[in-house]
């Protein structure tokens, strides 16, 4: 199976000029993985309204493409575009985190 | 508590490490085995989603198999014996499942597919002696003392059966005194089906014999629309291909058939029953039902 990719239906929202290029490494069915691709869905769409392009990758049937790419565990989110590129492990549950890697600021509540 | 065999290129304090101890990890990379490592959480979960869609493949083998009326009328404790050695596979038209004079290795319960047993006479082509549906079974011989096929077993009509290893039906059969009844009245009604069978051949004619065939194979494949190529229908009756068309033609022009390049419909069950010899209602009355 070759890698998922997410598209973008319009360029984005107000202040995201750009196309946020994303790639989520993964264990397809492994919960965090699930949990990684739901709560980076939910941050994309609050936050960048489809101005992103992801591409997922599940490393069990893609090893030797995960090693060429430097990942070390699952799940790994790299951003790629624009620079500086940044990465965040885990179930990408912590919101700031993941914000502060793609270079946005959590919106006040 | 972080498993031993985390690589060491993961640094002490780094964030792949915190996220492993915060339980956020499913798999680690190994760099020097290029093995991708599934942590503990990550493997269960995997095996449960995979035994969840072996069950469900178990499932739906079980729901194709009681689609066979021998399989069907057995009791449930023998059946659930039975189907531990069942797997459910495609067949397809043209396939060759035995030839003759060699040794069984499947018996097979068709679902919605259609079997041909054919027979050679020397100098002649084969001729059809039988045809096996979702009513029973191909490989009765194995039941009968005799582990190798006296007929040739083709596939007629593409679809489903439920296959099981030779040797496995065996000790099922030697098991199970209510599989041994079915598959004795089957071959019983079989015999009494070829015998029948001769008869008809002899004294009928092809027309009425095609109009049987017809309706035998629509019974069978559980549907008005089915198909059949010149050539198969001729060996069904023993006739040259002109002959076939010939009574082809005639059933169509009584508005009873449709037939289109081996396309057949049937417009008019009544009518080609009507059509058909007495040998129609006699062959499917021999048939045990479930």
């Amino acid at each position: 199976m070759s890698p998922r990719q997410h598209k973008p239906k319009a360029p984005g929202a107000a202040g995201v000029t750009t196309v946020v290029v994303l790639r989520l490494y993964i264990v397809g069915g492994a919960p965090n993985s699930v949990q990684a691709i739901a709560n980076l869905e939910a941050i994309c769409q609050e936050y960048l309204k489809g101005g992103h392009r992801l591409e997922v990758v599940d490393v069990l049937e893609h090893p030797a493409r995960a090693m060429a790419e430097g990942v070390l565990v699952t799940p790994s989110l790299a951003k790629l575009s624009p620079l500086p590129a940044a990465n965040v492990v885990g179930n990408l549950s912590d919101k700031t985190k993941v914000l502060a890697a793609l270079g946005l600021r959590r919106r006040a509540q | 508590m972080i498993p031993g065999y985390v690589p060491l290129r993961l640094a002490e304090g780094g964030p792949e490490r915190r996220a492993i101890e915060a339980g956020q990890i499913d798999a680690v990379i190994d760099y020097a085995s290029s093995n991708v490592i599934l942590l503990p959480a990550a493997r269960r979960a995997l095996r449960e989603a995979a035994n969840r869609a072996s069950a469900a493949s178990r499932e739906a083998a079980h729901e194709a198999s009681i689609a066979n009326r021998l399989l069907a009328a057995l009791p449930h404790a023998d059946y659930q014996r039975l189907l531990a050695g069942l797997e459910p596979l495609k067949l397809k038209l043209g396939e060759v499942l035995y030839e003759p004079g060699v040794p069984i290795r499947y018996v097979y319960f068709p679902v919605d597919c259609v079997i041909s047993l054919r027979t050679a006479v020397e100098g002649h082509p084969p001729l059809e002696v039988g045809l096996v549906g979702h009513e029973g079974m191909v490989g009765i011989s194995l039941a009968l003392g005799s582990d190798v096929s006296s007929v040739q077993a083709l596939v007629q009509a593409t679809g489903t059966a439920m296959r099981m290893e030779a040797a496995c039906f065996h000790k099922a059969f030697q098991q199970s005194p209510p599989l041994q009844n079915e598959v004795y009245r089957y071959a019983c009604a079989k015999l009494a089906l070829a015998r029948q069978t001769v008869a008809c051949n002899c004294f009928h004619a092809v027309e009425a014999r095609l109009a049987r065939w017809l309706l035998m194979t629509s019974d069978r494949v559980l549907s008005k629309k089915f198909f059949l190529t010149q050539a198969s229908l001729g060996d069904m009756l023993g006739v040259r291909r002109a002959t076939v068309n010939e009574a082809a033609g005639a059933l169509q022009q009584r508005k009873l058939i449709r037939y289109s390049r081996g396309n057949i419909r049937i417009l008019d069950r009544k009518g080609l029953e009507a059509a058909s010899c007495r040998c129609y209602t006699r062959i499917e009355g021999l048939i045990p039902s479930a």
